[in-house]
């Protein structure tokens, strides 16, 4: 397991690179309007209506580039490579190098398979 | 002069099961370093108290221990930075050989594997035109030399190691020092090892395992930043193994 | 006196030739406020794991069409959930207040004949970048513009 890791660990590092640099840029915002300004009240929630939502999400440039999916499948799949790779890290950290192969492949598996249903997701919008 | 307690780890292998703390009352001068406290206990109250040490002066690294759970330079210490009482232990993650005397060899191998030389691809007379003409030595310009001279000022002190999380629990992590080190051949101009230290980088001792902690930066005398020479070298990594990929290389 | 670190941590190549006491982590290593930022950094990645999930999960009820989206979108009202944002709010700011005070020195001293620009000024500019993208997408979430 651990040698498929080390064949495997440099692109995972620029998937984990990307995911804590854009993952982290695009989710600040996300964040503060989705989770915390729309369900507070402090914005109208027709912000996000179902339509404007879907619009937003479909939206593309020149009628070609697809940039609201772009951003989406970005947002919702690189900081699952963060997550994946620091829950490895955070698990070492307690002392558990013997398994990391195990463990680093069932991580990066789960960000895997999330990346795919996101992508998935974002595609059938 | 003011009177402190200083805790000492003792280990006696063929007197100890384990590790056991020693307090001696030390009468400590105002300029004194946490070395001379130790050197005042070894010559005046208890000599068989081992640690290592040399040149007083924060060049030879040999000095590295535990001050109160932060690894340091006993000689580049001062003791005034610390209160009444002082626990000196050897240093953190290494087997301990005796007392404050830390078992080395486990570092040395890791140093050695990461071909801390410049490696030239071929040695041959052809070679001896890249020589430079009037001197007869490789030509170096001010600006390729500021791309590694930070990362050549380590004394190989190990108090990186001592500090890193990685080191502790990863067996064969390659460690800061040693990348740091060979980070430097790699960047070096009158160096073509890259390929071969690159191989040994993405191996079994990964650079990829640093988990960017920064604390061999913090914990280091010399700032010599590996924590930068780590990461730089995972890039450098990178792009090695996506060249490998394109053009994968012939042979070992 | 503290944790042992692991057995065979920096263990020499062949065995020498008295027996040695097994490698101790630092002492200070929970206490130390510099490991405990080091291992929270660590933690936010399970936090990062479950905001891509509840993200996920939110897109495919857009997919599904309005009633699953009002669902969805109501839910976030509830106290779990906007405890859980707030988490994931301190969590991304912490994260980027550390990974940009790493980063600049990361960089490859050249990359071909290209260098990159001084540390200071990446680091600046990864916060201008920041505020910018962080202040289009609210702005255009919110529906303050488009």
């Amino acid at each position: 397991m651990r040698a498929f890791l080390l064949k495997i660990e440099p692109l995972i590092w620029l998937l984990f690179g990307q995911g804590i640099l854009i993952g982290t840029m695009l989710l600040t915002g996300w964040i503060l309007v989705v989770g915390l300004l729309i369900p507070l009240g402090m914005v109208d929630a027709s912000a996000l209506s179902y339509d404007r939502a879907h619009a937003l999400a479909t939206a593309s440039l020149f009628g070609v580039v697809p940039v609201g999916k772009l951003v989406l499948a970005a947002l919702l799949v690189l900081p699952l490579w963060k997550g994946a790779h620091h829950v490895r890290s955070l698990h070492v950290d307690f002392g558990g190098a013997e398994r990391d192969g195990v463990v680093g492949v069932i991580l990066y598996g789960i960000a895997l398979v999330g990346s795919v249903v996101g992508i998935g997701a974002v595609v059938g919008l | 002069m003011a009177e402190k307690t200083i805790v000492i780890t003792r280990f006696d292998p063929d007197k100890d099961q384990a590790p056991r703390k020693q307090e001696f009352k030390v009468p400590c001068e105002p300029d004194w370093k946490v070395l001379d406290a130790v050197n005042f206990i070894k010559d005046e109250l208890d000599g068989s108290v081992s640690h290592r040490w040399s040149c007083r002066m924060a060049v030879c690294g040999s000095c590295g221990m535990m001050v109160n759970g932060e690894p340091k330079l006993t000689c580049k210490t001062s003791i005034n930075d610390y209160g009444d009482r002082i626990d000196i232990e050897p240093l953190a993650n290494f087997p301990v050989v005796r007392d404050l005397v830390v078992e080395l060899d486990g570092f040395m191998h890791k140093f050695e594997s990461v071909k801390p030389w410049i490696v030239r691809a071929k040695e041959k007379a052809a070679d001896q035109a890249a020589l430079h003409p009037s001197k007869g030595t490789y030509s170096q310009s001010a600006e390729e030399l500021a791309t590694f001279k930070q990362f050549s000022m380590c004394i190989n002190c190990m108090l990186c190691y001592a500090a890193c999380p990685v080191v502790a629990n990863e067996p064969e992590f390659l460690g800061p020092a040693a990348i740091a080190l060979g980070h430097r051949y790699n960047m070096d101009s009158r160096d073509e090892g890259n390929a071969e230290r690159n191989a040994i980088f993405r191996g079994e001792g990964t650079v990829f395992s640093c988990s960017y902690a920064n604390e061999c930066s913090e914990v280091c005398p010399k700032n010599v930043d590996p924590a930068a020479a780590v990461n730089q070298a995972k890039f450098e990594a990178v792009i090695d193994w996506a060249k490998n990929l394109v053009l994968p290389r012939g042979g070992a | 006196m503290s944790r042992p670190a692991h057995p065979h941590a920096m263990a020499p190549h062949k065995p020498g030739r008295t027996r040695t006491a097994p490698p101790q982590m630092p002492s200070t290593w929970w206490s130390a406020p510099r490991i405990r930022n080091y291992l929270l950094f660590d933690a936010t990645g399970i936090v990062y794991y479950l905001i891509s999930f509840l993200a996920i999960g939110m897109i495919q009820a857009l997919g599904r069409g309005p009633e699953a989206w009002n669902a969805v979108m109501a839910r976030m009202q509830h106290p779990a959930y906007i405890a859980f944002h707030v988490l994931c709010f301190v969590s991304v700011v912490f994260v980027a207040i550390r990974f940009f005070s790493l980063f600049p020195k990361a960089q490859p001293k050249a990359i071909g004949p290209l260098k990159p620009p001084p540390g200071n000024v990446i680091h600046a500019a990864l916060y201008v970048v920041w505020f910018a993208i962080t202040a289009g997408m609210t702005a255009l979430l919110a529906g303050w513009i488009f």
